[in-house]
């Protein structure tokens, strides 16, 4: 079976420091992959090289069959990256954002799935505020929902409940896991939340120093969070 | 700091400089040449020009090159000095210093000494190009109007933007931008970029009340030389603000495009599409400042206007055009 995603030997380094060295990354169609590993370790580095936002030194992305470096509009329209809060245009509302993004994509107008998520994120009373009046958790629903735009196969976040209130991470969470049940959506997930990576992911990959020291598979997962006593923070730290 | 129940709290920090000044200095020292060239460009062209103005031998008489001069110091000032301190006090209350306990004092003070060694500088170059170009003007027996005119110009029009600014800085003017147009160009949005236009606008007129819009049409209104025609003063009117509007969009579009890039960094973009719409906002201001310029000479009758205009607007908009062209093409080759 085809990968959805694939890196091969990516390198990336900002200046003199390398951040992420020779990783190596596959990830199957309906996989629900979490990214954990300490402060600095490459996490968000490793989400924006594979997004095409990071400059990459060396190695390979293919997604959905397609190398980012030589064809990136076929690449990336098998990929949705949610936007970070404080990137978002601070002079456009909420709708005219999305209005944006669905264009970039070739979607007009906004679609309906689109509009059915900011709707369970409660995010559909501020979409015609400008952005500039949206508090930080508002924002981070909206990022989400720009991230999931035409539910692209492959969706990449990067701590995405932080700022969230319970209800809407409850929910988010649940819409992820109906969307990975499907088989035709994959998630990467950078988190901190070892909690959340334990019990929705079916891979946990943990990231040091720019390189992947190890990987727990399903079956390890499913021991983990049977048994108390092996949980992933456990795990990490003996790791 | 204990406070009387026992409990730490968290005192403002008496330091005597904001902290984000340093942080600034050293953004400029590493972002290279061109940072230094946009920050100076502006002020440079203004001190130039008022020099100019104040040494020149125009038709209105030597009372109204110095009057004009003083003027347009005051205005230019104004403006230069009203934006950078609203871009300042958004950089430092919104940026990543925003939530550290620094008491309001500190940033006044802070921006207060930054716009007073900026003003002394200033006035050093005024008082420099000045005794250097009068050596060989019609009128180097009144220098010293000249001198007085416009450095008193540059402090008051500095110190009120100033004022102005720290005074009304906590109400930043995003929401003015919001404004919807009185004619919608619906044609504007491309169904494949839609609102880029709308920021660009918006960004405009932000950029454009930051500047004090308003102070600027009186400012222009004054240098008219006393009994002129009302025909030349509109058309005076209409020659400056087409220029200094057309400026202020370009800008506030290139800076616009290059968000939305970036901002769309990890989607499917068509870069030949983007880069088309991109350009559609600023073609229309072009047009539409070519159409006041074309009045504002037809009023004045003086033809060769037209090449002056075209090239002291094609001189503000030739940057913006290359950081659009610049911006558009980075996309294409991010990965």
């Amino acid at each position: 079976m085809t990968a959805l995603l694939r890196t091969t030997a990516l390198r990336v380094a900002y200046g003199d420091a390398c951040v992420l060295d020779r990783i190596d990354l596959e990830i199957a169609r309906g996989e629900f992959v979490a990214l954990i590993g300490p402060n600095g370790a490459g996490k968000t580095t490793l989400l924006q090289a594979i997004a095409g936002t990071a400059v990459v030194c060396d190695g390979h992305v293919r997604i959905d069959g397609h190398d980012l470096a030589k064809t990136p509009r076929e690449a990336k329209q098998a990929i949705g990256l949610a936007v970070e809060p404080p990137s978002l245009p601070a002079l456009l509302t909420g709708r005219e954002c999305l209005a944006l993004f669905a264009g970039a994509r070739g979607l007009a107008p906004i679609p309906p799935a689109t509009l059915a998520l900011g709707e369970i994120l409660s995010l559909t009373p501020m979409l015609d505020r400008r952005i500039a009046s949206y508090s930080l958790g508002m924002r981070q629903k909206l990022g989400i929902t720009l991230g999931l735009i035409g539910e692209p196969p492959l969706l990449l976040l990067d701590e995405p409940f932080n700022g969230l209130d319970p209800r809407s991470a409850l929910a988010f969470k649940t819409h992820l896991a109906s969307l990975v049940a499907r088989g035709d959506t994959s998630v990467l997930l950078a988190t901190h939340s070892l909690d959340v990576a334990e019990r929705h992911a079916t891979r946990v990959v943990l990231l040091m120093d720019g390189r992947i020291r190890r990987s727990w598979d399903a079956g390890e997962l499913a021991t983990m969070r049977e048994h108390p006593g092996h949980s992933l923070e456990r795990a990490m730290a003996e790791a | 700091m204990l406070s009387a129940n026992g409990v730490t709290q968290s005192a403002p920090m008496s330091v005597l400089w904001h902290p984000a000044l340093r942080a600034d200095w050293l953004v400029l020292q590493r972002t290279g040449t061109i940072a230094y060239v946009r920050m100076l460009g502006a002020p440079v062209a203004l001190l130039a020009s008022c020099v100019i103005i104040a040494c020149g031998d125009f038709d209105g008489g030597y009372g109204w090159c110095l009057a004009a001069s003083a003027l347009l110091a005051l205005g230019g000032s104004h403006a230069i000095a009203h934006q950078r301190v609203l871009d300042a006090l958004e950089r430092w209350r919104l940026g990543w210093c925003g939530a550290l306990p620094i008491a309001r004092v500190t940033t006044a003070w802070t921006l207060s000494m930054v716009i007073i060694a900026t003003l002394l500088v200033s006035l050093a170059v005024v008082e420099a190009l000045l005794l250097g170009v009068s050596m060989h003007a019609p009128h180097r027996e009144d220098l010293p109007y000249a001198l007085t005119g416009v450095g008193l110009a540059l402090m008051v029009g500095t110190i009120v933007a100033t004022l102005r600014a720290l005074r009304g800085g906590a109400r930043l003017h995003h929401a003015d931008g919001i404004r919807e147009p009185l004619f919608a160009l619906r044609w504007l949005n491309d169904a494949r970029l839609p609102h880029l236009p709308d920021w660009q606008r918006r960004a405009a007129l932000v950029r454009w009340r930051r500047g004090g819009s308003f102070v600027m049409v009186g400012i222009v209104l004054a240098a008219v030389p006393m009994g002129a025609p009302m025909l030349e003063v509109a058309s005076v009117v209409l020659l400056v603000l087409s220029w200094s509007w057309l400026a202020v969009a370009m800008r506030a579009s290139a800076e616009a495009t290059a968000g939305a890039v970036r901002l769309l960094g990890a989607m499917p973009l068509d870069i030949a599409r983007a880069r088309t719409v991109s350009f559609r906002y600023p073609v229309v201001v072009t047009f539409c400042a070519l159409a006041w310029m074309a009045v504002g000479v037809a009023l004045l009758r003086r033809g060769m206007l037209v090449p002056a205009w075209i090239v002291v607007a094609g001189a503000a908009s030739l940057w913006p055009v290359l950081r659009i062209l610049r911006a558009t093409r980075s996309a294409k080759t991010a990965t």
